[in-house]
């Protein structure tokens, strides 16, 4: 147990079943909340706008006009950003066994940590599939 | 508190001491650096020293065995030129007279696969004038050959190592030398000399010889050769690399002569079938190559989509050509000659853009076993279409003959469609292999198909060479992952003063992990296995890579395995072979009396250092998407290769003196690379972020700090929260946990239970006694 663990955690935290399964799928995807959105306006822009970005990025890719290290970097942008923006709207990570429902407030290596290796595996799926697909291809 | 100056011991005994003048302390501090840099210099030199004395002995050695050093210096990712996989001279490419000394003319490639033929003129002597003169005439000595025309065997790195060779008439090797290989540890870990001794063993070898890695197996004729240590998978693949290649040109010049294999005897069975039937059993293989398989960039169409099937099995033949053609070309064929049909989409053709009439067919060939068969254009026939019912259109077909009897459609073979793959960085082509396996159908051929013993790949090899040292390697890691999880009844049986249920089996895996995991089995895990996983998971995975190392694929299995349940802690406080004998060195100089200089970073640095292992792994990442070449350089920052792989003193001074720095660094403060420099503890406290189970506190933890003062891997911050990224696992503060004589919270209610008369009870997974409730006469809880 974590002494200083305090009620920071999301507002699913006490949904149970397959509710709550939903619920941590979108928060793990969708780094934004109604809250951080008003309360930093600015950013959230910036960071739509970032989105959009590595959206074209993604979709250059699929047309084969990117290189590798421009989908990494991109990736690495976004994921950048994203620890950012979390940090503002969802301060929180898992403590715990993933079925549990502890959470604990994120320091910033807790959230660079989380951000990273969640990437990771994204992106590791996508490159899978795009590549499965035929769309994307990566030269090492 | 004031920390400064007030001593809390573990006993719950609060100790004031006056403080201290600050000239004193600065004299003090000035002193224990002083001792600490003088150690240091003394082991560095030492080590220095020796290793300097292995350099000269080397250089000794490099003396005497000029020839063979000068073979391979140098060759790692050594720039090739572009046309020396297509120039007709060879030898204008690389230097063919280092395999062939006594030769002194190269003809031009030849054959296919390619070779040169090596020469040497014959001198008469002019007798009336004392001097030799040159005769035109010259006499064959042997062929030279280039590894990547005839095999494309990957080594280690994925990359084949390109390796030239120099074969006499008779079939005896004279000559190898290694152009070019991509493999990180014959670049920083094995010495020169080690590479220079494998590669010697070949020459004067046959191509005929059955050479094996290691111990000679008694029976079968084969002949052992010593591998290099720690480079395994390298060593392996070079050996099939040159005895192939010996293999294929001997066969080609006629020094070694066809063998007849027993020849296919067909069934009855002659009813049609239709495309999709064929294609289903088997009958009818399918091949594609894709563009970026050759290097190019992906189009819509694949770079060639081939089918391909053995003609001679009257079902197959007849389904195929239909039944008039099928018996005018059975009736052309001879005894021991074989048709085989190829049709083909793509942008490629198998017929090959070079291909001129009475030249040989270079894209394509068929191999069985150790023999390949080429196809002229007298083995050629047209193709004009498929009886087939549901064949699909095709750009290209033919029918191509097999005149050989070593050719037996009873055994598996192979179509090998050849290709070059280009290098997009320096533009180079090399020679890439494509195959699909044929077997006939045992309902085609008379008894069957026969009994194959098909040999292992070559990471199976491995493992079944290495069995019983897998099995003991296993049983340390299920030894240590169930001493781990039963920590809660080895921290109870312990306390402060007396830690041996929790300190005999640790120092015992550690003492195995240096012993038998580093220096015995070297499977001391590193980041340049992080790095090729992220790029494996991104790029392309290949399985046989990473079961190649059958030690270091379990132990990462282990790793990733107790990583997510404990965190890192477990491999890096208790299996690590380096942070183990780094700790090990740290406790011994306890012992010896060196405790009086031993340091504990003060908090302030700690947490400004501990981002330095963050900042090497990802500099380690981000420069392994440009360069991998240079990430592995950059990666000897871990010593683990100068340690286990290599040895202390088989490497260069700077090597030689980093490590034998951090080793004493070592002997005064606890694991200094481990908690500041250590890229792979870095990757691993990521995901250490996520463990399940973590170490426990109480609500107490977050005011009292006394077993913060005593973790060793200063994980226990202020506010009394442990930082599981950073924690090794020591389980010094679970002894305390449960210690009632040492952990302030339950010491004092030790004393206030004694004092009021109290028993005390046993002590709760919370960390308290557990509570007495009072009951009534019957026995109900009030």
């Amino acid at each position: 147990m974590n002494p200083n663990i305090n009620n920071n955690a999301p507002t699913y935290a006490h949904v149970s079943g397959i509710k709550w399964v939903v619920c941590e799928i979108i928060d793990h995807l969708w780094p934004w909340n109604k809250e951080g959105w008003r309360q930093h306006k600015a950013i959230e822009t910036a960071g739509m706008a970032l989105a959009i970005a590595a959206t074209v990025a993604w979709l250059l890719a699929a047309n084969r006009q990117l290189g590798a290290s421009a989908v990494i970097g991109w990736w690495l942008g976004w994921s950048i950003y994203e620890i950012i923006i979390r940090m503002q709207c969802k301060p929180y990570i898992k403590d715990g066994p993933w079925w549990r429902h502890n959470y604990r407030p994120a320091s910033r290596m807790d959230m660079f940590c989380y951000v990273m290796f969640k990437n990771l595996l994204i992106g590791v799926i996508l490159f899978s599939v795009l590549r499965n697909l035929g769309l994307l291809q990566m030269v090492d | 508190m004031t920390p400064n100056y007030e001593l809390s011991s573990c006993t719950n005994i609060h100790m004031k001491v006056p403080p201290l003048s600050v000239a004193h302390s600065t004299i003090h501090l000035i002193n224990r650096f002083m001792v600490l840099i003088a150690w240091c210099l003394i082991f560095s030199l030492g080590f220095s020293a020796k290793a300097q004395a292995e350099d000269e002995k080397d250089a000794d050695y490099n003396t005497h065995g000029r020839h063979a050093t000068a073979t391979h210096s140098g060759s790692y990712e050594a720039p090739l030129p572009v046309e020396l996989s297509t120039d007709p001279d060879l030898c204008a490419y690389v230097p063919c007279s280092d395999v062939f000394p006594n030769a002194d003319y190269f003809s031009s490639r030849k054959g296919r696969p390619a070779y040169v033929e090596a020469y040497r003129s014959k001198k008469v002597e002019d007798k009336e004038n004392g001097h030799h003169t040159q005769d035109e005439s010259r006499v064959l000595l042997g062929y030279v050959f280039l590894s990547t025309d005839i095999v494309d065997i990957p080594a280690y790195s994925g990359k084949p190592v390109v390796t030239l060779m120099g074969m006499d008439v008779s079939g005896k090797i004279v000559g190898v030398k290694v152009l070019k290989h991509s493999e990180p540890i014959l670049l920083v870990g094995i010495p020169e000399r080690e590479l220079t001794k494998f590669i010697k063993q070949f020459v004067g070898k046959h191509a005929w010889d059955k050479l094996e890695i290691g111990k000679a197996r008694a029976e079968g004729g084969y002949i052992g050769i010593d591998a290099i240590s720690g480079a395994t998978v390298t060593v392996i693949s070079e050996n099939q690399v040159v005895m192939r290649c010996a293999y294929e040109i001997a066969k080609q010049v006629g020094i070694i002569k066809a063998v007849p294999r027993p020849q296919a005897e067909f069934t009855s069975i002659s009813e049609q079938r239709n495309w999709d039937e064929l294609l289903a059993e088997g009958s009818i293989q399918h091949l594609t190559v894709s563009p970026a398989d050759v290097g190019l960039d992906n189009t819509s169409q694949p770079y060639i989509d081939l089918y391909f099937g053995y003609l001679n099995a009257p079902a197959i033949g007849r389904s195929i050509l239909g039944e008039r053609n099928y018996a005018g070309l059975m009736a052309e064929l001879k005894p021991n000659e074989h048709a085989v049909f190829i049709v083909a989409n793509g942008a490629a053709s198998f017929k090959g853009s070079g291909f001129v009439r009475g030249g040989i067919y270079d894209r394509i060939q068929v191999s069985q076993d150790m023999d390949s068969f080429t196809f002229r254009d007298t083995d050629y026939r047209n193709l004009y279409n498929i009886q087939a019912v549901g064949a699909p259109e095709f750009n290209e077909s033919g029918i191509f003959i097999i005149r050989s009897a070593s050719f037996s459609a009873a055994y598996p073979w192979s179509l090998v469609f050849l290709g070059n793959k280009m290098d997009r960085q320096t533009g180079t082509k090399t020679f890439a292999n494509f195959d699909r396996e044929y077997w006939l159908q045992s309902r085609y051929l008379q008894g069957g198909r026969p009994v194959i013993i098909k040999s292992d790949p070559v990471w199976l090899k491995i493992w079944k060479s290495r069995i019983k040292e897998i099995v003991g390697f296993i049983s340390i890691l299920i030894f240590t992952a169930t001493i781990y999880a039963r920590r809660d009844n080895l921290v109870r049986r312990s306390n402060r003063k007396d830690k041996r249920w929790v300190s005999i089996p640790k120092y015992a895996i550690w003492m195995t992990s240096i012993g038998f995991i580093g220096f015995g089995l070297m499977a001391q895990p590193s980041i340049t296995q992080v790095l090729t996983w992220f790029h494996s998971m991104l790029f392309q995975w290949k399985w046989e890579l990473f079961l190649s190392d059958p030690f270091i694929f379990i132990f990462w299995l282990f790793i990733i395995l107790t990583v997510f349940v404990w965190g890192r802690g477990l491999f890096c406080g208790w299996m690590c072979p380096f942070g183990s004998l780094t700790e090990l060195l740290y406790k011994i100089a306890e012992k010896v009396g060196l405790k009086r200089f031993q340091f504990i970073p003060s908090n302030a640095v700690h947490e400004r250092l501990k981002w330095l292992k963050y900042g090497i792994f990802l500099v380690l990442l981000i420069v392994s998407f440009f360069s991998m070449g240079l990430a592995e350089k950059l990666a000897e920052v871990e010593p683990f290769k100068t340690t286990f792989l290599v040895g202390l003193f088989n490497r260069s001074w700077p090597y030689t003196l980093f490590t034998a720095t951090l080793l004493g660094l070592s002997l005064f403060t606890e694991r200094p690379f481990c908690k500041y420099l250590c890229p792979l503890g870095a990757a691993l406290a990521m995901p250490t972020t996520f463990r399940w189970f973590g170490l426990k506190r109480k609500q107490e933890c977050t005011s009292c700090t006394a077993c913060a003062k005593g973790c060793g891997s200063q994980a226990i911050d202020h506010k009394g929260v442990i930082d599981h990224r950073e924690c090794l696992l020591c389980l010094d503060c679970m002894v305390l946990y449960y210690d009632d004589h040492a952990c302030p919270p339950l010491s004092k209610e030790r004393k206030l239970r004694t004092l009021s008369g109290l028993p005390l009870t046993r002590i709760s997974a919370g960390g308290y006694y557990i509570p007495i409730h009072p009951i009534n006469e019957k026995g109900v809880d009030k």
